[in-house]
C-alpha cells in the first residue's frame, strides 16, 4: 500500500525475522505503533540536541560573520542551551535504546541483503543507528572528562551530529507513510493492530516515561538547582569544589603554576598601553555582577563575582569601542589559550576582569589573580589566569 | 505527502553530506579510520553485549505475573546502569578532584534500591485498585 515492499510491515507487525529466521519474536510490540511512539520521542529529543548543540558550537567558534550579534542577555543563555543539550542526550538514552527493541525482529531479518534497494536501505539504517549510539556514548563519555579514543571529540561530535541527523531525517522520508498510518491512537495502521496489545504498549510507553524521568531527575541537578540533592548520578556536585565552585581545568592541568604568576602584571595593549599590579588593580573602583559559570559539560551554577570593568580598562587604553579583543591566558597551550571577545561581550557593564569570587580572592584553580567573567558565554571562554589584553 | 517525503529527504541527504564532508575533509589527520572502527564497535556493543541481555530478561519475565510491571521495573534500572556504569568504571581516575567526586557504586545501588521501591509499590496499587474494581463489578452484577 505505501510502495515500500516492506509486506510485513503492512501486516502491522514483524512476525519474527521472515523466511529463514534465526531468531523468531514471539512477543508484541515490536510493531509499527509502539516503534512511533517511541521514536516521536527520541526524534524530538534529538532534535533539541542538535539545536542546542549547533547553539554551543556557534557560541564557543563564532563563525565571522555572526560574531557580532551573538546575544548578550539573559546572562543565564548559555547555562540554558548546554543544561538542555546534555539532559536530553541523556534522555535519549532510555529512549534509544527502547526504540531498538521495537525493531530487534529487523536484526534477524534473512537474507541479509535481498536486493539493491533493500541493501541501500539497510545501509542507512546502519548509519543512523552506529552514529546515534556513538554520538550518546561520546556525549556521556565527554562530561565525565573521559577519552578513550584516539581522535579529536569537538570535531567527530560535531560532524556525527550532521550526520545523524541527516540520516534521522532520511529515515522520516521512507517511513513517512508507515508513521502515518499508525501516528494516531484510532489511526488506520493502528486499528489493523490487535486490541489486546494495546494495554501492554501502554504500559510500556509509561515505563520508558518513568525511565526518562530517572536519568533526568538523578542528573540534572548538576545544571537545574532544585534538583541538587537528587543530583546522584552526575559527574558534578556544584557546590563541590574550591569556593562552593566545580572546576573544568584546574591550574596543575592548565600547566600554571605559582611561580608562573610572581611579578604578575595584567598588560592592556591599546594606543594607550600600560600594565597594572594586582594591587593597582585592587585600588581600581571595584564591580560586582551575579553571573553563572556553565560549562560544556552540561555543569553549571550562579557565583558572586567582584573586580574591574572590563569596559574601564579598555577605556583607560583608550581603546576604540567598536573593537574585538583577544585575550591571552598564563595557561600553556590548550585551544582555548587564546580567547577572542566581540565588543558586545567586551562593553557590556557585566564583563568584569574579576578578582573575586563568592566573597574571597579568586582560588588558583579558579584563576587566580585575575579571571574573565561574561554575561552568556561557555565556561571556556571565560578566560583564566588572564596575562595580556590585545585589540583585534 | 510527497512532498513531505521529497523535502525531509532532501535535506537529510544534504545534512548527510555535510556530515560526511566535516568528517573526512574538516578533522585531524587519520581520524576516519578510528571513527568508523568506533561505529562499527558500537553497533556490536549494543548488539552482542545489550541486546542478549535484554532477550535473555524478556524470557525470564515471560512466566511471571504482572509482567509489565517487573518490565517497567527492569527498564528504569536499566536505564539507570547504563548511565552509571561509565561513572563507576572512571571514577577517581580524573586528575580534577570536582570530575566525578561521589561514590558512583553506592548511588547506584540506591538508585535499583528506590526504583525497586518504586515498583513494589506500583505493584501493591495495582493489586488494591483491580480488587476495588473486581469488588464493584460484583456488587453490580448482582440483581
Amino acid at each position: 500500500m505505501d510502495g515500500t515492499g516492506e509486506h510485513a510491515e503492512n501486516a502491522g507487525r514483524q512476525p519474527g525475522g521472515g523466511e529463514g529466521a534465526l531468531v523468531t519474536f514471539r512477543a508484541g510490540l515490536h510493531d509499527p505503533r509502539t516503534a512511533t511512539a517511541v521514536g516521536r520521542l527520541l526524534g524530538a529529543a534529538m532534535l533539541l540536541c542538535f539545536l542546542t548543540g549547533l547553539v554551543s558550537h556557534v557560541l564557543q567558534q563564532p563563525p565571522g560573520r555572526l560574531a557580532g550579534s551573538l546575544p548578550v542577555r539573559p546572562v543565564w543563555f548559555y547555562r540554558l542551551t548546554q543544561g538542555v543539550h546534555v539532559a536530553s542526550g541523556i534522555a535519549a538514552i532510555p529512549l534509544l535504546l527502547v526504540k531498538l527493541w521495537t525493531v530487534y525482529p529487523r536484526l534477524f531479518v534473512s537474507p541479509p541483503i535481498r536486493g539493491l534497494r533493500h541493501g541501500v536501505e539497510r545501509a542507512s539504517i546502519a548509519v543512523l543507528v552506529s552514529a546515534t549510539l556513538l554520538q550518546l556514548t561520546m556525549g556521556l563519555l565527554n562530561i565525565l572528562q573521559w577519552y578513550p579514543w584516539p581522535f579529536s571529540f569537538r570535531q567527530v561530535h560535531f560532524a556525527l551530529a550532521w550526520v545523524l541527523t541527516g540520516s534521522l531525517l532520511l529515515h522520516l522520508a521512507v517511513k513517512s507513510p508507515l508513521i502515518a498510518a499508525h501516528w494516531r491512537r484510532r489511526g488506520p495502521g493502528t486499528l489493523r493492530l490487535p486490541e489486546d496489545e494495546a494495554a501492554d504498549r501502554r504500559a510500556l510507553l509509561w515505563s520508558v516515561g518513568a525511565a526518562v524521568g530517572a536519568v533526568t531527575v538523578v542528573s540534572a541537578g548538576q545544571t537545574v538547582t532544585p534538583l541538587r540533592s537528587l543530583t546522584v548520578l552526575a559527574p558534578r556536585q556544584v557546590d563541590h569544589g574550591p569556593q562552593a565552585l566545580p572546576v573544568t581545568k584546574t591550574a596543575a592541568e592548565a600547566k600554571v603554576s605559582e611561580r608562573a604568576l610572581r611579578g604578575w602584571q595584567l598588560q592592556v595593549a591599546g594606543p594607550r598601553p600600560y600594565a597594572l599590579t594586582l594591587e593597582q588593580l585592587r585600588r581600581l573602583p571595584q564591580h560586582h555582577a551575579e553571573l553563572p559559570i556553565a560549562c560544556v559539560e552540561g555543569w553549571s551554577k550562579m557565583a558572586r563575582w567582584s573586580g574591574v570593568r572590563l569596559r574601564e580598562l579598555l577605556e583607560r587604553a583608550e581603546v576604540p569601542e567598536h573593537a574585538s579583543l583577544r585575550v591571552v591566558s598564563l595557561q600553556l597551550g590548550g585551544a582555548y589559550r587564546v580567547m577572542e571577545m566581540e565588543p558586545q561581550y567586551a562593553r557590556d557593564p557585566l564583563t568584569l576582569l574579576a578578582l573575586d569570587l563568592n566573597g574571597e580572592a579568586l582560588d588558583l584553580d579558579h584563576g587566580r589573580p585575575a579571571r574573565i567573567i561574561a554575561p552568556g558565554r561557555p565556561g571556556v571562554l571565560q578566560t583564566k589566569w588572564v596575562h595580556r589584553i590585545e585589540v583585534l | 505527502m510527497r512532498t513531505v517525503r521529497g523535502v525531509l529527504g532532501a535535506a537529510g541527504l544534504a545534512l548527510l553530506g555535510c556530515g560526511c564532508w566535516l568528517l573526512f575533509a574538516e578533522t585531524r589527520h587519520g581520524t576516519v579510520g578510528p571513527v568508523l572502527l568506533w561505529l562499527a564497535g558500537s553497533v556490536a556493543a549494543h548488539d552482542f553485549l545489550l541486546v542478549p541481555v535484554v532477550l535473555l530478561a524478556g524470557l525470564a519475565l515471560r512466566r511471571l505475573p504482572a509482567r509489565t510491571v517487573w518490565r517497567g521495573g527492569l527498564i528504569v534500572a536499566g536505564s539507570l546502569t547504563v548511565l552509571a556504569v561509565p561513572m563507576m568504571l572512571w571514577q577517581g581516575s580524573p586528575a580534577n578532584p570536582t570530575v566525578l567526586p561521589l561514590d558512583y557504586r553506592v548511588n547506584w545501588l540506591l538508585t535499583l534500591a528506590g526504583t525497586a521501591a518504586a515498583t513494589l509499590l506500583v505493584l501493591l496499587l495495582r493489586t488494591a485498585v483491580r480488587g476495588v474494581r473486581a469488588g464493584r463489578r460484583h456488587r453490580n452484577g448482582r440483581p
